[in-house]
């Protein structure tokens, strides 16, 4: 289908401007909706962009992703997470009236965290949404803490032998967050755009960070 | 907003792509459609249980199109049914994006 | 959906929800484009739950009535069943769906304010008790009798022990407790993992 072409598009590229090449069918669709719609006053293309953003970050771990590409950027808040993770998740204005006591654990040379919840399906909702179901689920609960390498590998993640894996068994009212480590060839990144590198499965301890794409 | 959120009644095939819980957009105009057809329905002019019915027919007869082009399909239906614009407005207006009369993106 | 089969009659030790370790559950099962809830029940299940849990029972009390299924019941639920399945008992128990009106909500314990200095501190070693009492707990089986590391003093927190069975003011400081791999697995382990597990002061004895 002639849509596959606008495949290395970056999706989370968002170009408030100009068009550079003619669009496809569904796009010339698309946009033949919103700028019809928005014409006739009954949308807005921010209401548009707000729906977006909203359903992205009620259901999806956006805030833990503010919260890791603050710490990345800021050598003070990251060491105000590590020891008051409510403190300093209430610093970017984040509620936290409803949040549990959360607990942040640090990637660094070295260690490597892994979260789980062997009792039931304890998981820091608050910051990451709702917990998939492979989390809750009686192979990962019962083999998070037994073969966290093997449970590893089968997640696409290998951690060099000299590197000590530390598995977290939320069995009280803490919820834990991994802090990935930050990867290289970031420097010159905003922490919007490091935030973007942040996966939900890097905040639990299955996945790593994105590494970005090469720079021109 | 509504109470219910709508998203909770898409399931099974209807689900929106997800990867590892998060929101999938292959390409930015998937992210607009779906934004479009939640502000109209989720609380606004339209009805979400139309749409809904809709996305169930274009995906009961279009079974090989890929979701975001079902999607699309059940809002142009939803949007033209509801006389807020006609077929001939949007294919017009799909035209002058084509040739490229018109190049504002959002 | 499985019919949920009523509580076991004798109280529970060592339930199957204490899944630690436990072998033969197969592979991690990842579903790609995995919807937040895989039904509209679901959604409304969680709803329910986060309307009542704290002002008609706790969430030890919760966590407990799941514990107390039936062992192939849990088992073979559907996640969110074993959700439905507790706030119906808890409702049902409590005499808020018997009644004609709610009864008031419970309002949440307060945590006193002079309390005992905790028993442990960073870098003690620490030994988790042999404990199987009949009831709920948060003591892992798998950490039973080992030895770790204490590793910082959080809390103080309501026993779970205590509260999910009525008992609503006993607190206890909580400590993460590193423990070796090769402590709780054998020799075959890493010798360089660990796993740390959050454990009540009273789960705790000092190790010489």
């Amino acid at each position: 289908m002639s849509e596959h072409e606008h495949q290395e598009h970056d999706p989370h590229e968002h170009d408030h401007g100009h068009h550079p090449e003619p669009p496809t069918d569904v796009e010339a669709r698309a946009l033949a909706l919103e700028s019809l719609l928005i014409e006739k006053g009954i949308l807005t293309s921010e209401q548009v962009d707000e729906i977006i953003r909203t359903f992205e970050q009620d259901i999806g771990p956006m805030l833990g992703a503010r919260v890791v590409a603050r710490a990345w950027v800021d050598r003070d808040f990251r060491k105000r997470l590590i020891e008051d993770a409510n403190a300093a998740v209430g610093e970017l204005g984040l509620s936290t009236t409803n949040l549990a006591r959360l607990s942040v654990v640090a990637n660094e040379p070295g260690v490597h965290n892994m979260i789980v919840c062997t009792l039931c399906s304890c998981y820091p909702w608050m910051v990451l949404g709702l917990p998939p179901t492979w989390y809750k689920s009686p192979p990962y609960r019962s083999r998070a803490v037994r073969e966290p390498r093997v449970v590893l590998e089968e997640f696409g993640v290998t951690i060099q032998e000299d590197v000590e894996i530390r598995v977290w068994d939320s069995s009280s009212d803490l919820r834990y967050m991994v802090l990935p480590e930050r990867p290289s060839g970031t420097a010159d990144m905003t922490e919007a755009e490091l935030a973007e590198l942040v996966t939900r499965d890097s905040m639990i301890g299955v996945g790593l960070p994105r590494v970005p794409a090469a720079r021109s | 907003m509504s109470a219910v959120r709508p998203a909770t009644s898409l399931d099974g095939n209807l689900a929106l792509p997800r990867k590892n819980g998060e929101l999938v957009f292959e390409a930015p105009w998937e992210g607009r459609a779906f934004g479009m057809a939640l502000a109209l329905t989720d609380g606004g002019p339209l009805a979400w249980n139309d749409f809904r019915q809709l996305l169930v027919e274009q995906i009961r007869t279009e079974p090989d199109h890929r979701y975001y082009e079902q999607w699309l399909a059940a809002f142009e239906a939803l949007v033209t049914d509801s006389g807020l614009l006609t077929r001939e407005q949007l294919e017009r207006r799909a035209a002058e994006y084509r040739s490229m009369e018109r190049d504002e993106v959002f | 959906m499985v019919a949920i089969q009523r509580d076991i009659d004798s109280v529970v030790v060592n339930g199957v929800h204490d899944m630690g370790g436990m072998h033969g559950f197969g592979p991690i099962v990842i579903e790609t484009g995995e919807p937040v809830f895989h039904a509209e029940w679901e959604g409304k299940v969680r709803a329910i739950f986060s309307g009542t849990v704290g002002r008609y029972y706790n969430l030890d009390e919760f966590r407990h009535v799941i514990e107390r299924m039936e062992p192939t019941a849990y088992l073979e639920a559907v996640y969110y069943e074993r959700w439905l399945h507790a706030v119906e008992t808890l409702l049902d128990e409590k005499g808020v769906l018997a009644s004609g009106s709610a009864p008031a909500p419970q309002a949440p314990p307060k945590r006193p304010s002079n309390f005992p200095a905790p028993k442990f501190k960073a870098g003690d070693r620490a030994r988790a008790r042999n404990l199987h009492p009949e009831g709920h707990i948060r003591l892992p089986r798998y950490v039973r009798g080992k030895s770790g590391v204490v590793t910082s003093v959080k809390g103080p927190f309501l026993l779970p022990d205590a509260n999910a069975h009525g008992n609503h003011d006993v607190w206890e400081y909580v400590y993460p407790v590193r423990f070796a791999a090769r402590e709780l697995w054998g020799a075959d382990a890493s010798a360089r993992d660990s796993v740390s597990v959050d454990l009540w002061e009273s789960y705790l004895e000092a190790v010489r």
